[in-house]
């Protein structure tokens, strides 16, 4: 699950507007310039202020073709409503959805069409790992629009420099070397966002996937791996090296079964006239807004605002930034590999509307304007470095376009045990020690939820 | 519809009885046609939203996670063989045996209370406020006000405030709750003492300044009680002297035992100088370099000690919302716990489930009371009986139908229990929390397309449950 914090938005996306419309180059244009008018359906989880940033990105479109696009914001719960749509006979024409596991589920009945020759040559556009998730029976049935980069632990640079460490960790082995310093230096290193499940899933899935290696990781998701496999094992028990000490954890084990998504991300990035209480937090990109949104005073980067050093109070001169999640040094090999999410756009009705908007979504204009406007990373390998505004959402972004391997949250991948695999990964967290029992529930849950 | 017309059939007779009883007047299904066009409106609403979604449940309850093929009872046994769901029926059971009867009995309190109090009006209000709210946000609130950070949970609050009068903080608290120890902040010097103090690893005499180094206190915390560079105290002879410093420095963290020139001092410390029969031989309090002195001790070895007092954290908050179980099950296996655990979030939750309804069970409890019939109490005051009596043996025969109804509406209304577990328990305790309504929604609306065979069997047993409260809440209507 992502979480869902949109950046505050300016004006900056009606000047992105102007600015990109025409920035396009031939062989990635969509062919949307004739004027087909009409009205097309569309369907997405986003609301609030990225529904005005995913808005203003679909302006060019319409201007373009004419077509009025009708959006509905349906929240989280987006798959669901889809599925009543489908069975009540309404869907919408075109929508985005969170997780390609219900792309699968849907292309298998047959309720969403081919995109294959639509989509055409723009499929290239995105890495294989990307299409390979929305590709049933060699058709493609998706198009990706935004995605996530959940390869990042977020740090507060100020922090890491009292405690006098200097690059971040590179290793696993580092991570819990620095942890020991940063608590000899008076700070809890990190500040779990486990209130909810989903952060502690994305916590270990990383965890899995720097372990046991993309292969692992993507049989395991299907699973094809069971989850009493000792590659699970074997990421538990890394996994317990942290957590299994609760000094690790802000606030302990209770702290950290009470500290919400975005209080974790304050409790490291605080709200001028607070002081950081820890160093470090997991999650995925989507944290960057959350630290923006605390202060404008926060730097991207090792550097404060105007060249100063970063500070820790925010009032002065604050810094963000993010090391990408290590692997174990004996596991270097599987580094490259990272681990994201993202929305994919999937076409219910064939109407020329719906098979313009699919073009545009497949092409840079849109996502570029978000990228601008902030608290976006696109999947899509057009969109330009440049469009994104500054150095740590680049390398953010590049991260997503260019991983060795790419995986989905593996959770999303689940279904309808999802919700289950969450409360196996809290439990975990409350009994490190307990990880053959969590594996054997976990195991049964798969089957029953995957149905094999 | 031949049959009428000769008065010898059953069906005529039966026909006739009714009209005699003031059934339907006039004969034959055309002259009904004007009463079912009154009712026609009301009946296909009732299949339309009742009877229809009530069969398609039944039939979904034995079909996959889609809906379309159909497994049995496979759903069913699902959920009598996992855990994790059976978990959400003792959750029920806990609600549904604490609940109505703690709602009806503090409803009769305020009940009685109200009746014989000024300003009842004014009372009665105020406890009636809180059904006004809706449910979840009274459950976002009371989630605050049992928040674990004394910061922002009330409760927890309240709890530090009297145990900080009680046993106040140290300087430098250390919560063992946090994971943290006394013992983890050892760095140069000093060793673990008896009872979360720290004492100098070697005897000290008079003349000899001793370096005490700790770790694991920020620089900010040191900052706060006016901490400045750490300075090692000059000997002076007949008295023992020493500092006590952070033992850590940013330009080189992994070094120990040096004073080195970005160190702070520890000030505020309490010392003891102990002899070696474990007496005191003096206290001292460290200076804002973190120098300490005793004066005037004899030429003995000495251990310093820095006591407990001051990495004492005091009260840091109860997890009331948390999952910790208040029956003793964690030597039984998982599914036994899942039965037999209490955990203390529910219980937090009926709290704030009673302040939600207290109201309504008073108001009808009160309405009860003002329409029993006074001379028969009064009757009973003059035959002798005192107010215990006259309560026990009287108000409370005649109050009973009330206090039925009370109980079943609110067993009817903790049965299907949901917004208040989603809103106010937090999700790493919702798994523990869960109960039918919610597990059914969760199974039904979240993950992926949802598992709609799986919540449909769940809302049939929830139905079924729920049948036995009905028929006597209409038994009761009808009598």
């Amino acid at each position: 699950m992502i979480g869902r914090k949109a950046s505050t938005l300016g004006l900056g996306i009606l000047l992105a507007v102007a600015a990109c419309g025409g920035g396009n180059t031939a062989s990635n244009s969509p062919s949307t310039s004739q004027n087909i008018g009409g009205s097309v359906t569309l369907w997405a989880e986003w609301s609030s202020s990225e529904q005005q940033a995913f808005k203003a990105a679909l302006v060019p479109f319409t201007t373009s073709t004419g077509v009025t696009v009708n959006y509905t914001s349906k929240g989280s719960t987006i798959s669901t409503a889809l599925g009543s749509a489908i069975q009540g006979g309404a869907p919408p024409d075109v929508a985005l959805v969170p997780d390609p596991g219900t792309v699968q589920t849907l292309a298998k009945q047959g309720s969403i069409k081919d995109l294959t020759s639509i989509v055409g040559s723009l499929s290239a556009n995105y890495g294989d790992a990307w299409n390979q998730l929305v590709t049933a029976n060699g058709k493609l049935y998706g198009v990706w629009f935004k995605g996530a980069n959940k390869n990042t632990i977020w740090y507060n640079p100020a922090e890491f420099a009292a405690a006098g460490i200097t690059t971040p960790p590179t290793t696993w082995e580092q991570v819990i070397s620095d942890a020991a310093t940063l608590k000899a230096s008076g700070i809890a290193p990190f500040s779990l966002c486990t209130d909810i499940g989903w952060p502690v899933a994305d916590f270990w899935q990383n965890i899995y996937l720097k372990t046991a290696g993309a292969a692992s990781y993507n049989s395991l998701s299907t699973h094809a791996t069971k989850w009493t496999d000792p590659t699970v094992t074997s990421a538990f028990t890394t996994f317990g090296q942290l957590v299994g000490d609760p000094s690790n954890l802000l606030g302990g084990l209770n702290g950290s079964l009470s500290n919400s998504y975005p209080t974790c991300v304050d409790k490291v990035f605080p709200k001028t006239g607070a002081q950081p209480k820890a160093a470090m937090v997991f999650e995925g990109d989507f944290v960057a807004n959350e630290v923006k949104a605390n202060s404008a005073t926060y730097a991207p980067g090792t550097t404060g605002n105007g060249g100063a050093a970063c500070s820790i109070d925010p009032a002065k001169t604050p810094c963000y930034n993010f090391f990408d999640f290590p692997a174990p040094a004996a596991n270097a090999a599987n580094q490259g590999a990272v681990q994201g999410a993202g929305d994919v756009a999937i076409m219910l009705k064939d109407t020329p509307q719906s098979e313009a908007l699919v073009k545009y979504l497949a092409g840079p204009t849109g996502a570029s304007i978000w990228a601008t406007a902030g608290g976006f990373t696109s999947p899509n390998k057009t969109v330009p470095t440049s469009a994104y505004p500054d150095p740590v959402t680049q390398k953010d972004a590049l991260a997503l376009v260019n991983a060795t391997s790419f995986v989905f949250s593996l959770d999303d991948l689940q279904g309808t045990w999802e919700p289950m695999m969450w409360q196996d990964m809290l439990n975990f967290l409350k009994t490190p020690s307990n990880v053959s029992a969590i594996q054997a529930t976990m195991d049964t849950q798969a089957t029953a939820g995957l149905g094999h | 519809m031949a049959e009428i017309g000769t008065e010898a059939t059953p069906r005529a007779r039966r026909r006739a009885a009714a009209v005699n009883e003031g059934g339907n007047p006039g004969g034959g299904w055309r002259d009904h046609l004007g009463s079912l066009a009154f009712l026609a409106p009301g009946a296909i609403f009732l299949l339309a939203i009742t009877v229809y979604p009530l069969a398609a449940t039944a039939r979904n309850s034995f079909y996959d996670a889609t809906a379309s093929n159909y497994v049995g009872l496979a759903n069913y046994k699902e959920i009598f063989s996992t855990s994790s769901i059976l978990v959400t029926f003792r959750n029920n059971v806990i609600w549904v045996i604490v609940f109505p009867f703690l709602v009806t009995f503090i409803g009769l309190v305020y009940g009685v209370l109200s009746e014989r109090i000024r300003w009842s009006t004014a009372f009665k209000t105020i406890i009636f406020m809180p059904i006004v709210f809706s449910a979840t946000a009274s459950a976002l609130v009371w989630r605050t006000i049992f928040d674990l950070d004394p910061h922002i949970g009330i409760v927890n609050a309240t709890i530090q405030t009297a145990s900080d009068w009680i046993n106040p903080p140290g300087l430098y608290p250390v919560d063992p709750s946090a994971g943290q120890s006394v013992a983890g902040l050892v760095a140069t010097g000093v060793s673990a003492g008896p009872k979360d103090s720290l004492e100098s690893s070697s005897t000290v005499t008079a003349g000899n300044p001793v370096e005490l180094g700790l770790i694991g206190i920020s620089p900010a915390t040191l900052q706060l009680v006016g901490a400045q560079t750490a300075v090692v105290p000059t000997a002076s002879p007949g008295a023992v002297t020493g500092l006590v410093w952070r033992d850590f420095s940013p330009s080189n963290p992994t070094a120990r035992g040096q004073v080195l020139p970005d160190e702070l001092g520890f000030p505020g410390l309490k010392l003891t100088l102990l002899r070696s029969d474990g007496t005191s031989a003096g206290t001292a309090v460290s200076d804002a370099h973190g120098d300490f002195s005793f004066g005037s001790v004899g030429s003995g070895s000495y251990k310093v000690q820095i006591d407990s007092s001051n990495f004492s954290s005091g009260f840091t908050g109860i997890f009331w919302l948390g999952t910790q179980s208040l029956t003793p099950t964690s030597s039984l296996n998982q599914t036994a716990q899942a039965l037999l655990s209490v955990p203390l979030v529910d219980i937090s939750m009926i709290l704030a489930y009673l302040w939600i309804w207290a109201g309504f069970a008073m108001v009808v409890i009160g309405a009860g009371l003002a329409s029993l019939d006074r001379e028969v109490l009064e009757a009973a005051r003059l035959d002798g009986a005192g107010e215990w009596q006259t309560f026990r043996r009287m108000t409370m025969p005649m109050l009973a139908p009330v206090l039925i109804v009370v109980i079943v509406t609110m067993l009817i209304n903790v049965l299907k229990i949901f917004d208040i577990i989603l809103n106010m328990a937090p999700g790493s305790s919702q798994g523990d929390a869960n109960t039918l309504a919610l597990a059914m929604y969760n199974f039904g609306f979240t993950g992926g397309l949802g598992n709609w065979g799986l919540a449909s069997a769940l809302a049939v047993i929830l139905f079924i449950l729920v049948i036995p409260a009905i028929v006597l809440n209409l038994r009761r209507i009808r009598g």
